[in-house]
């Protein structure tokens, strides 16, 4: 029987990870902004002092979440397996989800590549059934390749059970 | 084979143009609307001369151009059968060709409207399996004669029967003029009853519906209302006694509820559900009559709904979600019973639908996980109360009374939320405040997705959320907090490769083809 905490095999490429702190470096610039914007007004409008102390604070509070703490987890947690027969995915932050494809639900397969993913090597992957679509979001460029090679292969031949 | 290239009748021009002519009426009443309402109001417009009338001609211009656009739409649209295809050519200003293969076409959906009555007419709406692009994907017949709806089912007929030619040996389709273009064999399954359309508007959020409809209709003429005069009568009005004033709400509660009772009607009267070996037939409606076939292969899955008033007298709504249909189509949930006793629908239920089991037994959630269905309220709850009380402060502590509420709510949650797995069948049953049970097939599913959060991995509880097809999206439906063996379980039973799972696996997997 399948254990919960029994996870899929593979992870995600480490350059996933760099990826992710771009990405929240990017955003802790824009949120740096505003609070430098507020600052700036606080500065005109002879707010209290210690306004400065919270933008500062929410700066490195910021940073600190989601350049190293939130991808760290999350990088941690993405896992995924490809079988003969199904997909597995596990990821989140807070909280846990795993999800189950099986190959025959498997419509379609693409691989997308972002300037930022290419400049890495990188490329996300999704998986399209009737309703649903999964991404793994960064994995080696022909590594993906190969995978989506595998799971459309895998996917012609899989028979429904019923 | 013939190509004859067949037209619309000419009602279509009419009903393009009314077509139009509704889409545009919002921005009218705005235009109109502003202009009525500034000084002088409608008489206004025409004591200011030529420069006032300007919206009127602009209104004027449009309307004859939506008049003559219809016209040509109309006089443009050809169809023809060829190569076993439905091919259609229409188009305002680029002419656009659709070829839609017989063997592709799902269901014809048919609707007579007022007009349509008039003239022996009936709209048919060809829909596909509707992948990719699914809006694309389907053509509307405006109006056509019966005899030519007929021919159309006909000649599906023949192209599909090339392809199951054992299937139609036994089944000779005549085009005689029945009342609505069917086929041979489908039997009536079950027709509403008018005791049922009553329960169905009064127990429908329908009408609180029409109650806010009628107030927003009034708040719109507020400007129009002489509140000053008003205020003096009222105040006289309730010194005549709060009995008239209770009277008054009473009317205008019995109001909303007869326009509720007679708009159901309209929509529902003679609701029949008829079915052959392919399709379910769903027919309904007083003025606009509408038909619409499902087939039983395009069944993902089957909603059985209760709010908890109808649950107190037991009667559900069932809904039937099926795949394909086009974007922002309505009827990707097709109701197949608007309103019925539990006790009249199951016998139904199981005689179109055999393999599935309509009240298996299910296994609740475990003791533990109560706190979890309104422990998180309490993040929304505490402040609002916390502010009602400290501004309202006497009376604000009132709200206090949520907090029971709320708990009482979670703990219904959790005594309602219960899966049931036999053989191949999936059920989950939960509340949001309605009671929803789900009843999915293993191959219908699309995907299973188990998600777990630090305290629930604490108390050992996780939430299943399975997704089936519905329309052109998805329809998911989701148990919360459950035990987590409960969700290894219904994993493994979903996993296509871990077969053997003696204790729960009640059926042997049987190999035929569906």
């Amino acid at each position: 029987m399948q254990q919960v905490n029994n996870q899929p095999r593979n992870q995600i490429s480490r350059k996933g990870l760099t990826v992710w702190r771009l990405y929240g470096l990017i955003e802790t610039l824009v949120i740096a902004l505003v609070a430098a914007g507020s600052a700036a007004l606080t500065y005109f409008f002879e707010w209290p002092e210690w306004l400065y102390v919270v933008f500062g604070g929410i700066i490195v509070l910021f940073g600190f979440l989601f350049i190293y703490l939130f991808p760290k987890i999350r990088w941690q947690r993405w896992r995924y397996e490809v079988r003969e027969q199904e997909i597995e995915l596990q990821h989140g932050l807070f909280i846990v989800r795993r999800t189950l494809v099986p190959m025959v639900r498997v419509q379609h397969v693409d691989t997308a590549q972002g300037p930022i993913l290419r400049k890495y090597n990188l490329a996300e992957i999704s998986i399209s059934t009737a309703a649903t679509v999964h991404t793994i979001p960064a994995l080696i460029t022909e590594e993906a390749d190969e995978l989506r090679a595998r799971i459309s292969v895998l996917a012609r031949v899989a028979e429904d059970d019923v | 084979m013939s190509e004859t290239r067949y037209k619309l009748h000419p009602l279509s021009a009419f009903l393009n143009f009314l077509k139009a002519l509704k889409e545009l009426i919002v921005p009218f009443i705005v235009i109109f609307g502003v202009n009525l309402f500034r000084d002088g109001g409608v008489s206004g417009m025409f004591t200011q001369g030529w420069q006032g009338m300007i919206p009127f001609f602009v209104g004027i211009v449009v309307v004859l151009f939506m008049l003559v656009a219809g016209i040509i739409k109309w006089k443009r649209f050809v169809y023809w059968f060829e190569d076993g295809e439905l091919r259609i050519e229409y188009g305002l200003f680029v002419k656009k060709k659709r070829y839609i293969p017989f063997d592709r076409i799902q269901s014809l959906n048919y609707t007579e409207g007022i007009f349509h009555r008039l003239f022996g007419l009936v709209k048919v709406k060809v829909e596909t399996a509707g992948s990719g692009k699914a809006g694309e994907s389907e053509a509307v017949l405006t109006a056509i004669n019966r005899e030519d709806a007929d021919r159309i089912a006909s000649k599906m007929e023949e192209a599909k029967r090339g392809f199951h030619p054992q299937a139609a040996s036994d089944e000779e389709i005549q085009t005689a003029p029945v009342e609505m273009p069917e086929k041979k064999g489908a039997r009536v399954f079950y027709r509403m009853t008018l005791k049922e359309l009553v329960i169905l508007a009064t127990t429908s959020s329908g009408i609180g519906v029409v109650l806010s409809a009628v107030a927003v209709f009034l708040s719109q003429f507020s400007d129009l209302i002489p509140y000053e005069a008003l205020y003096e009568e009222v105040m006289l009005f309730l010194r005549f006694g709060y009995l008239i004033a209770a009277l008054v709400i009473f009317m205008v509660l019995a109001i909303a509820w007869i326009i509720s009772v007679f708009l159901t009607i309209f929509a529902n009267y003679q609701f029949t559900i008829q079915a052959d070996e392919d399709n379910i037939y769903i027919t309904r409606g007083l003025l606009e009559k509408k038909k619409i076939s499902v087939p039983f292969k395009r069944v993902q899955g089957i909603k059985i709904s209760q709010n908890p008033l109808r649950e107190w007298f037991g009667y559900a709504t069932v809904t039937v979600e099926s795949a394909g249909g086009s974007l922002g189509d309505k009827e990707e949930k097709i109701r197949l019973f608007p309103l019925a006793k539990k006790s009249v629908m199951l016998p139904v239920l199981s005689e179109l639908f055999p393999d599935t089991e309509w009240e298996p037994k299910l296994t609740g959630a475990p003791k533990r996980s109560v706190r979890f269905f309104y422990r998180l309220d309490f993040f929304w709850l505490a402040p609002l109360v916390g502010a009602i009380g400290y501004f309202f402060y006497p009376f604000g502590l009132f709200s206090l009374l949520l907090v029971p509420i709320i708990i009482g709510l979670g703990m219904w949650q959790h005594r309602t939320v219960g899966y049931a797995l036999a053989g191949k069948q999936l059920t989950m049953q939960f509340r949001g405040f309605s009671k929803h049970s789900f009843y999915l097939m293993k191959r219908r599913v699309q995907a299973l997705d188990v998600t777990q959060s630090y305290f629930q991995r604490r108390k050992q509880l996780a939430s299943i959320e399975g997704t089936i097809k519905s329309g052109i999206m998805g329809a998911s439906a989701r148990i919360n907090h459950m035990d987590t063996g409960d969700a290894e379980r219904i994993m493994a039973w979903y996993e296509p490769s871990s077969r053997p799972m003696p204790e729960d696996e009640k059926s042997q997997p049987e190999y035929f083809s569906g």
